[in-house]
C-alpha cells in the first residue's frame, strides 16, 4: 500500500498525463519536425531533391520581399484588429453592464460572432463588400459616404482594412465577455464613494472602473494577439492575401507557400518565423506588464 | 414632464439606447443579411436596386442544399468530429484542471509556459508535419485526423477553464469523501465531477465550437466526399466558378444554426468559464 503522501507528490503528475501526452505528441513534436524541415530543401514535387541545406530558407526568406511586406501587414493587421476589438469591447461591455430591459437577450446577441465559423463570417462579409450587389457599398451611397462603388476587396489601399473590420466584428465579442465579468466584480459601494465625492462619470470610470479592469486587459490582450496573428481564415477566404500580398499576413503567406507553392521548407522556415516573433513578443510583454498583471 | 426627468431620459437615450442600436445593428447585419439572402428567389439575388426586404419569401434554396448536395452528409460528419472532439478535450482538462487547481508541485509554472507556447505557433501550418505523421499511422482522409488535431490545440485552455471551475469547489467536501476511506479516483467522479458539471459542460461546447467551425486543416487532410465537414464541403461550393449565393447563404443559415444554439444554452457558463482561464492565463 503506497502512502498518501506519495500518492499526493505522484497524482498531480499523473493527472496531467493525458493533456501532456496529446500535446507533445501532435503540437510539440509537429513543431519540432517543422524546425526540422525549415533547414532541409522539401518540396513536394521534387521528391529526389531532398537535402540538408542550413540556413538557405531563413536568407532566402529575409531577402524576399513579400516576406517584409507580409510582417508590416502582420502589425497592421494585429495591431488595428486588437485596437478595434478591445475598445469595441470595452464599450460593449460597460453599456451591458448596466441596468435595461432584454439585457440577457440582448447580450446574447451581441456574443453571437464569437460562435460562427471564420469561414462562414468570410463568405458573409465577402458577400458584403461585393462591389455591385453588396450591403456595404450600397448602404454607403445611400448615407452619401461614398460618391461611387468601391471594390474593397480589391484594391490594394482598402484590403487589409476591409478584412481588419470582419475580424474587429468576429473579436470584439471575447473582449465584452472577458470586460462585463470583471466590471460584474468591482464593488457597488466604490462608485456610491465617488459619487459622495462628487467624481464625475469619467473620473469614476478612470480612477474605480479601470485599475479593476487592468488585469483583464493585460491577459486578455495577449492571448488575443497570439490568435489573430495566427487567424488565417479571414484573409485566406477574402483576399488570398492580395491583391498583390497587399492583404498578405505572415501567417496565410506560410500558408499559401505551403499550400499554393507547395514547397514545405520554406515554409517551414516562415512558420518557425512567426512563432520566434511572438515568442520574443510575449517575453517582452510578460516583463513590461509584470507590475500590472497582479493588481489583485 | 419636468426638466429633470426630460434630461434623465435624454441622457438615457444617448448613453445606452444608441450605443446599443449601434451594437446591434453592427453586430446583426452581416447575419440578417445571410438569412435575408438565403429567403430570396435566386433572381432577386442579383436584382438591383437592393432590398433589404424581399419581395418574395421562400425556403427553396434550403430544400435544395438539403436534397440535392451533400450537405446532409457533411453535418453529420461535423456532429460527429464535434462531438468526439469535445468529449476527448474534456476528457484531459477534466483530469488536467485538476491537478492544476488542487496540487502544487514543481514543474507546474514550466507546464503552463508549455500551454502558451502551443498557441503561438500558426495552427494551420501544423499540417505540414501532421500530414506526415498522420499518413504513417493511415490518419489521411480519417475523421480521426481531425478528432485528434483539434483535441490538441484545445487542451490548453480547456485545461485552464476547468481549472478555474474545480477552483470555485471548496476541497474540504473531497476531504470529508477521502476520510470516508474513497480513493481519488472514486472522490472524484462522485463528488467532484458533478459538482463542475456546468463547467463541464461549458469546455464541452467550446472544444465542439472549434471543430465544428474549423476549416483550414480540414480541407488538408479530407478528401474523401463522404468525410467533409461543414466548412469544407462549403468551401467546394464557393471554390466553383459561379457562387451560388442563395444555397450557399442557406447552407451557412444551416450551419450556424446548432453552434449558435449550443452557444444560447450555454452562454453563462461558457462566460463565466472564459473569465476564469483567462485571468490566470
Amino acid at each position: 500500500m503506497i502512502s498518501w503522501e506519495l500518492k499526493k507528490k505522484i497524482y498531480p503528475y499523473l493527472l496531467m498525463v493525458p493533456a501532456l501526452l496529446i500535446l507533445l505528441l501532435f503540437i510539440f513534436y509537429p513543431i519540432i519536425k517543422t524546425i526540422q524541415l525549415s533547414f532541409l530543401h522539401y518540396v513536394l514535387y521534387e521528391p529526389y531533391n531532398r537535402a540538408f541545406v542550413g540556413l538557405k530558407n531563413f536568407i532566402n526568406t529575409f531577402n524576399n520581399d513579400v516576406f517584409w511586406i507580409s510582417l508590416r501587414n502582420t502589425v497592421i493587421w494585429v495591431g488595428v484588429s486588437l485596437f478595434g476589438q478591445f475598445f469595441l469591447g470595452l464599450f460593449q461591455a460597460l453599456v451591458l453592464n448596466r441596468k435595461f430591459k432584454f439585457r440577457g437577450i440582448i447580450r446574447s446577441v451581441l456574443f453571437l460572432p464569437w460562435a460562427i465559423s471564420g469561414f462562414l463570417i468570410a463568405v458573409m462579409w465577402r458577400w458584403m463588400y461585393q462591389p455591385r450587389i453588396g450591403i456595404i457599398n450600397d448602404l454607403l451611397l445611400k448615407l452619401g459616404l461614398i460618391q461611387e462603388q468601391i471594390p474593397f476587396l480589391s484594391r490594394a489601399n482598402t484590403a487589409l482594412l476591409s478584412v481588419v473590420v470582419a475580424c474587429i466584428w468576429w473579436g470584439a465579442p471575447f473582449f465584452a465577455i472577458m470586460f462585463l465579468s470583471a466590471l460584474q466584480a468591482i464593488p457597488r459601494e466604490l462608485y456610491e464613494a465617488a459619487s459622495v465625492d462628487g467624481a464625475s462619470s469619467w473620473q469614476k470610470f478612470w480612477y474605480v472602473t479601470r485599475p479593476f479592469l487592468q488585469p483583464t486587459m493585460v491577459n486578455t490582450s495577449l492571448l488575443r494577439t497570439i490568435w489573430i496573428f495566427n487567424f488565417v481564415d479571414l484573409i485566406y477566404i477574402m483576399t488570398q492575401g492580395g491583391p498583390f500580398n497587399s492583404s498578405q499576413i505572415l501567417s496565410s503567406y506560410a500558408y499559401l507557400t505551403a499550400y499554393r507553392s507547395l514547397d514545405f521548407s520554406s515554409a517551414s522556415a516562415l512558420a518557425v518565423i512567426a512563432m520566434v516573433v511572438l515568442v520574443v513578443y510575449s517575453i517582452f510583454y510578460l516583463y513590461v506588464t509584470r507590475n500590472v498583471r497582479e493588481v489583485y | 414632464m419636468n426638466p429633470e426627468t426630460v434630461k434623465f431620459y435624454l441622457r438615457r437615450t444617448l448613453t445606452l439606447y444608441l450605443p446599443l442600436a449601434f451594437f446591434l445593428g453592427f453586430t446583426l447585419l452581416p447575419i440578417f443579411w445571410i438569412v435575408v439572402t438565403a429567403i430570396k428567389p435566386a433572381s432577386a439575388i442579383i436584382e438591383r436596386p437592393i432590398r433589404y426586404i424581399p419581395r418574395q419569401p421562400t425556403l427553396i434554396h434550403f430544400f435544395k442544399v438539403w436534397n440535392e448536395t451533400n450537405f446532409p452528409i457533411y453535418f453529420l460528419n461535423s456532429v460527429a468530429v464535434s462531438v468526439v472532439t469535445g468529449l476527448f478535450t474534456v476528457g484531459a482538462a477534466m483530469f488536467g484542471g485538476y491537478s492544476l487547481a488542487r496540487f502544487r508541485y514543481r514543474g507546474k509554472g514550466s507546464v503552463l509556459m508549455f500551454f502558451l507556447l502551443t498557441q503561438m505557433f500558426p495552427f494551420v501550418l501544423l499540417t505540414i508535419p501532421l500530414y506526415v505523421i498522420f499518413s504513417r499511422f493511415g490518419l489521411i482522409d480519417t475523421r480521426a485526423a481531425l478528432i485528434v488535431a483539434y483535441t490538441a490545440f484545445n487542451v490548453p485552455f480547456c485545461t485552464i477553464m476547468m481549472q478555474g471551475f474545480f477552483e470555485g469547489v471548496p476541497p474540504s467536501i473531497e476531504e470529508c469523501a477521502m476520510v470516508d476511506g474513497a480513493g481519488l479516483m472514486q472522490t472524484l467522479f462522485r463528488i467532484t465531477f458533478p459538482l463542475v458539471l456546468p463547467g463541464i459542460a461549458a469546455t464541452f461546447i467550446f472544444a465542439f465550437i472549434f471543430a465544428w467551425n474549423e476549416l483550414l486543416l480540414a480541407v488538408m487532410f479530407i478528401n474523401s466526399e463522404a468525410l467533409k465537414t461543414i466548412p469544407v464541403g462549403l468551401n467546394g461550393f464557393i471554390q466553383k466558378y459561379n457562387i451560388l449565393w442563395g444555397q450557399m447563404s442557406a447552407a451557412g443559415t444551416m450551419a450556424l444554426i446548432p453552434a449558435l444554439l449550443l452557444f444560447f444554452f450555454a452562454q453563462k457558463q461558457l462566460v463565466k468559464g472564459l473569465t476564469l482561464g483567462a485571468v490566470k492565463g
